[in-house]
């Protein structure tokens, strides 16, 4: 939850007050010397601005709340994959991997309990700064526009990019083959979007000069592009070299290309705003990286390597940046790890729906819950927008008319991401969840007002004449007479609506719900067993709309009968 | 107890009623013909407020209806002058989704507050008088039109109004239909009630208007007692007419 204080001057910025000010006085103008109806109709929309301005939420002190919580809470994409952060085979309501083992060994340090925060991975840097989370901590490399931004912790992993491509391919045996094609056209190369091996890809292709020598598919997940090269329909992917090693069991007809190019570091990132959270991490880093305890994770994933030995080098030269000897140092950690964990090989057909049909079932709840909470809040909006429409003032049609249009005319997940992430910055918060009903109710309101529109209107114009003519005020007639004869014609667009409303609640994955598509996509990268997870999910999907259609069919007879 | 003076309405340049007035006393009947398109649904229609017009203004009993009557700001006033003076319709305008008897009580349950019983007793008993007393839960769907027409004039007189707008009550009927309404329109016109028939029914103008009033694009053309009227129309647009329907 946000850490919203209500605090003026102390914790402002120079432009916050300079514009909480101009607010003010644009407010004392219009007040005073502003024409009449610019008065009255500006005046209260100003208020409220000002009341918004004013409730600026301002960051507490980021280490002094996080310690007062006692969670340290750190964001990740679960659909990313492993090595990093994926769901676990005997519970995949939780989660594993090796930022997870070094997400809760660094909040020991810290003398806190660690609480990961699922996020899309290209939104993890919003939810930073729309304190949902405290630090982001899910194989983002150090570069400089994120610098720019956020502050970046101590590298704890050195990564390169890894070229990969079909055992034996004939057209890509090494990295010089992408630039003089032994096909007659230029090779594909997939890569995980948003990742420094898009960017390295991207100018390594010439994309920025005409001449295209080779082709950059962004994907989602991390192993999709590998997936893709074994089907064939890429040539070859770069991936970051803890997911080619971690899952190289998984794609045996897959082949390391060359040496790993373009090294980078992963780091942990934070706001900007406090730099005491930036000091004790990198301090439990420091410890974690002296004492042998980032190997021991490492090697259980098998992702250690002799290039992360350089990690304590600049462990060590931190310590000229102020970094206090932490009292753990000269703990050597010896021997081998514990436990090693390797990737299973895919899972087939009954397996996946033993094991994953529970965790599937209950996101489906989810997309229930979610459709069935949201609709009837769409419906009863849509109802009082009509009516305004239909039969209210003119005052009252124009910005009713306007509420339609935008809502219609712009993406739901737009409007989700506005909810979401821009409206904490006016001070308004919502959580998560019932950010999703929000924005599913209030898209959904405006096709649902069209639809009854529709439907008033289609009742002949003489049902109202008469009801009038016997003395029945307007509302009384539409509420008795004219209504009641709409709802039977709008039972089949309405239900067609819901139908839609229930696949358009994925779109709630962008603002990190977890409902049934999401899971999808996440336990297929997990699991690699999409075909199966297709079909299960295809078949929950239908369980749950049939049932709707079957209800719409039968109101729609009673109407008639009636 | 309804005059109507000097009614002017157009819509864009089209003057549809041009200086129309015409004054009915309690228990009379007037009818109104002339060719379509004359204006005459539209007159109606003034007094009752479902139309609004440019200059004059319409007296019913003490309250008056003038070009400012606005339907939002004076619906109070529309209210009440609707519960003197009921409407019947040329398309019946029955409520599907409610059968005969709850088409009756509707009205004189919820807005006139009369309690369900007694209403559904009066309701039976103008079921009785228009025939109809066998059809009380069916659905208009199931009634022909005549009988629909009837089921609405019940339905109007639910409501004890004052006097009755006839809007072409029999044009959408067949000849047998008519008559079966027009029967009870005179038995009503017998009962005292007041009436503003517009019709194209030249039996019931001279069997039971007490006036006749003659409209031609838009105007008034001529007016007065209906035997006199019908046997020595005075106006040519009047001869010509009767020609037609005789």
């Amino acid at each position: 939850m946000p850490h919203a204080s209500l605090c003026l001057g102390g914790n402002l910025s120079a432009d916050d007050r300079k514009s909480f000010a101009n607010a003010l006085r644009i407010q004392y103008f219009l007040f005073t010397k502003g024409l009449t109806h610019v008065r009255r109709r500006f005046g209260a929309f100003l208020l409220l601005t000002v009341v918004f301005a004013m409730w600026v939420s301002a960051y507490a002190d980021d280490l002094a709340s996080v310690r007062q919580s006692g969670v340290l809470r750190w964001a990740g994409d679960q659909e990313g994959g492993g090595p990093y952060v994926y769901p676990r085979s005997d519970n995949p309501n939780a989660v594993t991997g090796f930022e997870v083992d070094l997400a809760n060994h660094l909040s020991a340090h810290l003398n806190l309990k660690a609480q990961f925060v699922q996020g899309e991975w290209t939104e993890l840097p919003e939810m930073l700064q729309t304190n949902r989370t405290d630090v982001i901590l899910n194989g983002y490399e150090l570069t400089p526009q994120r610098r720019a931004m956020m502050n970046a912790s101590i590298p704890y992993y050195i990564y390169g990019l890894q070229l990969l491509a079909k055992k034996e391919s004939p057209i890509l045996t090494a990295w010089a083959d992408l630039k003089n094609a032994k096909a007659r056209r230029p090779l594909k190369v997939g890569v995980l979007t948003g990742s420094a091996a898009e960017v390295y890809m991207r100018a390594f292709c010439g994309e920025s000069n005409a001449k295209v020598t080779c082709e950059v598919i962004g994907y989602d997940g991390n192993t999709d592009a590998m997936r893709e090269v074994e089907t064939g329909k890429l040539d070859g992917a770069l991936e970051d070299t803890p997911i080619a090693t971690f899952y190289a069991a998984r794609f045996p007809s897959l082949a390391f290309i060359g040496k790993p190019v373009s090294e980078g570091y992963y780091v942990i990132y934070m706001r900007n705003a406090d730099p005491a959270l930036l000091q004790a991490v990198n301090a439990a880093l420091i410890s974690m990286i002296r004492d042998g305890e980032l190997e021991g994770i490492y090697r259980k994933y098998g992702i250690w390597n002799d290039e992360q030995q350089r990690l304590s080098a600049i462990a060590d030269n931190a310590r000229f940046y102020g970094y206090p000897e932490t009292a753990e140092t000269g703990k050597q950690r010896t021997g081998g790890p514990a436990e090693v964990i390797t990737t299973t090989v895919r899972e087939h057909g009954w397996n996946v729906v033993r094991n994953y049909g529970g965790v599937l079932l209950e996101s489906a709840g989810m997309t229930v819950i979610l459709s069935v909470v949201s609709f009837p809040i769409a419906i009863t909006i849509g109802i009082f927008v009509a009516i305004g429409r239909l039969y209210g003032p003119s005052w009252i049609r124009f910005p009713l008319g306007g509420y339609v249009e935008f809502l219609r005319g712009t993406p739901l997940m737009l409007q989700l991401y506005f909810i979401f992430f821009f409206l904490p910055e006016l001070g308004v918060a919502i959580p998560a969840f019932w950010t999703g009903i929000l924005g599913l109710a209030i898209n959904y309101s405006a096709y649902e007002s069209e639809i009854h529109r529709a439907g008033l209107q289609a009742i002949p114009h003489g049902q109202m004449e008469a009801a009038l003519s016997l003395g029945m005020s307007r509302w009384l007639a539409i509420r008795r007479i004219v209504a009641p004869q709409a709802i039977r014609l709008v039972i089949p667009p309405i239900v067609s609506d819901f139908i839609a409303l229930y696949k358009d609640t994925s779109v709630c994955s962008v603002i990190t719900i977890v409902e049934l598509t999401k899971r999808f996509s996440v336990l297929s990268m997990s699991t690699q067993a999409t075909l199966e997870l297709v079909l299960i999910t295809g078949l929950l999907y239908l369980l749950m709309s049939y049932p709707v259609a079957v209800l719409s069919r039968r109101l729609e007879h009673s109407r008639v009968m009636a | 107890m309804i005059t109507a003076h000097q009614i002017s309405k157009r819509f864009g340049h089209h003057e549809v009623l041009q200086g129309v007035s015409m004054k009915v006393e309690p228990g009379e009947v007037h009818a109104i013909i002339g060719p379509s398109g004359a204006g005459k649904s539209i007159f109606l229609r003034c007094i009752n407020g479902l139309e609004s017009f440019h200059s004059g203004s319409i007296q019913v009993g003490d309250l008056q209806l003038t070009p400012q009557t606005d339907a939002r700001g004076d619906a109070a006033l529309l209210q009440s002058i609707r519960k003197r003076v009921g409407m019947v319709f040329q398309q019946f305008n029955l409520f599907p989704h409610l059968n005969v008897l709850q088409n009756l009580c509707e009205s004189p349950v919820h807005v006139l507050g009369k309690d369900r019983g007694e209403s559904e007793t009066l309701a039976m008993q103008l079921l009785d008088r228009v025939g109809l007393a066998a059809k009380k839960d069916s659905y208009p769907r199931h009634l022909s039109g005549g009988q629909m027409q009837r089921v609405a004039i019940a339905r109007v007189l639910m409501m004890k109004p004052s006097a009755i707008l006839f809007d072409e009550p029999t044009s959408a009927l067949d000849p047998v239909m008519a008559s079966e309404v027009l029967a009870i329109m005179s038995q009503l016109a017998r009962d005292g009630l007041t009436m503003i028939v517009v019709t194209h029914s030249m039996s019931f103008v001279r069997g039971v208007a007490n006036k006749v009033h003659v409209f031609e694009n838009g105007r008034n053309v001529e007016s007065g007692p209906a035997q006199r009227v019908l046997q020595s129309p005075e106006h040519p647009v009047t001869r010509a007419f009767l020609e037609l329907t005789s």
